[in-house]
């Protein structure tokens, strides 16, 4: 199988370099960008299957991010996960506007992540047979 | 592992270092343990090839001590150093040049220069080593972090009674990716379980029943935490015998003593538990143990109030046979109109305090007095009338019970002042009080007296109809009414004596439905 694609967005490097190494090990292979005007960049020439980001970063911040990728490619089909601590409640309300989109709680559960997006990426081969014949 | 150590490391600047120490362009490659290329200069060069070709003749990268070694092939001469680091070779860095059989002078600066360049590599790597160590461990402080945070808001978020260990498990499973996960604690009569299976597990009812039995027995003696990730681990003589499962089972200790375990289940197809796992298992098994300490010492100090409660009362209807079980039938009335009401937990909690002792006074009424079979007398009736600021008196030294006092203490106040002991008026008398009163007021007619035999539900309804608004609140009559439309469950539990009802009035509460 071809390995999926995972782009992350942070300005935190030490994030950053945790979800790089716990995703690439799983096989995932994994692209980063400080910020979402970087991000964007990237998207320009490469489409993730996955987009992980952070809201509040300088530069452009996650929600102006997503809002854009969802806007700039409707027809690529890819994940958006969300990170937010779990204080933000009200971080909640905006991603209602956009689809295939989650939350993901900081401080982050690696573990979590994996689990995630192995049931996004790996769908058991059964169901994935069934998507290519509908 | 080792052939995927070079991996991460741009070697360019490598390249460039060679080139501007030497002045020369040399083609270079670097490549791992095994001798496989992962890197070259030239992107148009064959040395990848050269080499590979080189490994297949025969060429075995033999190194005598660290330096610059030398292999003549054919066709050119190979120039090689060791990428040495504490665990062993990396690899090497390659440089080839043309065949001569004497020793150019170039060569030692580029020997000087292979060796420096073989140390540049290794520092950066053992710095991205540490890096990757401490973002692993970094990871594990997430990991962890991240589980006391849910914790501690699943702790905030509980509601009183709600299944708190229930939900931390189903999270937990779920943080965890695993398949069941379960917590015992036999001392505090807890076996609490939640699943989250990545796949049917269909006698799960004996991996409950082996977690409750033979697991914690084993657990108990052995004090440590145990890991069988192997099918053929010889404990499995032991524990989870025939059941095909992984297994991580922490114990929680309480001086030397194992009093909890809580444990992880798996499928044999999911990853192995890891010492992280065991860590985080750990973790929250103490927290469970002491939420769970804590709930007992909560259950225990809400006993000995209703046992001293009970105490109380059956001091009081001690004194009196007639009025055994009054105080528990006026609580019980009383705490049906709060819940119609939907009065707020708070008001619930001193309405069932106060309706429960709003008797407690009469300890001070003579048995003359109140077991008088007959009518009383002036004198007499003031014994009576001060049983309910005795009540207060009493109940007043139990902190706990401050917002219980006033509906004790005013339960026979009347609505239009009339009362006692203070003769407060309408909205004047705690609400508590008016609801108490009009359930006071039923008991006291259904129930038989040493002077009177009980009369009947519909009779006494029809007495608190006509005292709604002199001697009862009418919003709260009201309330009763409404309860009284759907027979209540207490009519049977009480044993309260029904009067036929007329066909007619039968008929009419059938269509009324």
């Amino acid at each position: 199988m071809k390995p999926r694609k995972v782009l992350i967005v942070d300005d935190e490097p030490h994030v950053i370099r945790v979800l790089r190494l716990t995703l690439e090990r799983e096989g995932y292979r994994v692209e980063t960008a400080n910020d979402g005007n970087e991000a964007l960049e990237k998207m320009a020439g490469y489409a993730p299957d996955v987009l992980i980001s952070d809201i509040q970063m300088d530069g452009m911040d996650g929600r102006t991010l997503c809002r854009t990728a969802r806007r700039r490619y409707p027809l690529r089909s890819f994940l958006i996960l969300v990170m937010t601590s779990m204080t933000a409640m009200d971080e909640r309300d905006w991603v209602r506007e956009l689809s295939d989109i989650e939350f993901l709680e900081k401080p982050l559960s690696p573990r979590q992540l994996v689990a995630r997006l192995a049931r996004y990426c790996f769908a058991p081969p059964g169901d994935l047979e069934i998507d290519h014949a509908g | 592992m080792p052939d995927k150590a070079l991996a991460d490391i741009d070697f360019t600047k490598y390249g460039r270092w060679l080139r501007r120490l030497t002045g020369t362009d040399y083609e270079m490659a670097v490549c791992n343990a095994s001798g496989a290329p992962v890197w070259h200069s030239h992107a148009a060069g064959d040395l990848p090839a050269w080499l590979q070709q080189l490994v297949a003749h025969g060429f075995r990268w033999h190194c005598s001590g660290d330096g610059m070694q030398r292999h003549d092939a054919d066709d050119a001469t190979l120039l090689y150093a060791p990428i040495h680091c504490q665990t062993g070779a990396l690899g090497f860095v390659t440089v080839r040049a043309e065949g001569t059989s004497t020793v150019p002078a170039a060569w030692d600066t580029l020997a000087e220069t292979l060796e420096d360049v073989c140390a540049g590599i290794v520092a950066e790597h053992a710095m991205k080593s540490e890096l990757n160590a401490m973002a692993d461990e970094l990871s594990e402080r997430y990991e962890e972090l991240h589980l006391v945070y849910a914790i501690d808001r699943q702790v905030r978020a509980m509601k009183p009674g709600g299944d708190l260990f229930e939900s931390l498990l189903k999270s937990w499973a779920v943080q965890m990716n695993a398949d069941v996960a379960a917590f015992v604690k036999p001392g505090d009569n807890l076996c609490v379980s939640a699943t989250n299976l990545s796949s049917p597990i269909h006698n799960l009812d004996l991996v409950l029943v082996e977690m409750r039995g033979d697991l914690f027995r084993f657990a108990n003696s052995s004090r440590q935490p145990i890991v069988i990730n192997e099918l053929a681990d010889p404990r499995r003589a032991y524990i989870f015998t025939d059941l095909p499962f992984k297994i991580l089972c922490c114990p929680v200790l309480d001086e030397k003593a194992v009093v909890a375990i809580l444990v992880l289940v798996n499928h044999v197809t999911k990853p192995d538990f890891t010492n992280s796992d065991r860590k985080l298992g750990e973790l929250l098994a103490n927290q469970l143990s002491s939420l769970s300490r804590m709930y007992g010492m909560l259950a225990e100090t809400n006993t000995f109030n209703e046992q001293m409660a009970a105490s109380l009362i059956e001091a009081v209807e001690a004194k009196d046979p007639y009025t055994r079980g009054h105080s528990e039938r006026v609580h019980h009335i009383a705490m049906q109109i709060g819940g119609a009401m939907k009065l707020p937990a708070q008001e619930l909690d001193n309405l069932f305090w106060g309706s429960l002792l709003h008797d407690v006074g009469k300890i001070g009424i003579p048995d003359a007095v109140l077991c008088k079979p007959a009518r009383l007398t002036r004198d007499e009736f003031t014994f009576i009338m001060v049983h309910p600021e005795r009540s207060y008196e009493i109940l007043r030294h139990i902190d706990r019970l401050k917002g219980a006092m006033p509906g004790a203490r005013h339960h026979q106040e009347k609505f239009d002042g009339s009362g006692y002991p203070h003769g407060l008026a309408g909205n004047d008398i705690p609400l508590n009080a008016r609801i108490i009163a009009v359930a006071d007021t039923y008991d006291s007619i259904t129930s038989s007296r040493a002077y009177r035999a009980g009369r009947s539900h519909e009779a006494a309804l029809l007495e608190i109809e006509r005292c709604a608004g002199t001697q009862l609140d009418p919003a709260i009559v009201a309330v009763f009414r409404e309860i009284c439309l759907t027979e209540p469950e207490w009519l049977q539990r009480f044993s309260i004596q029904r009067e036929a009802v007329a066909p007619a009035a039968q008929q009419q509460r059938a269509a009324g439905d």
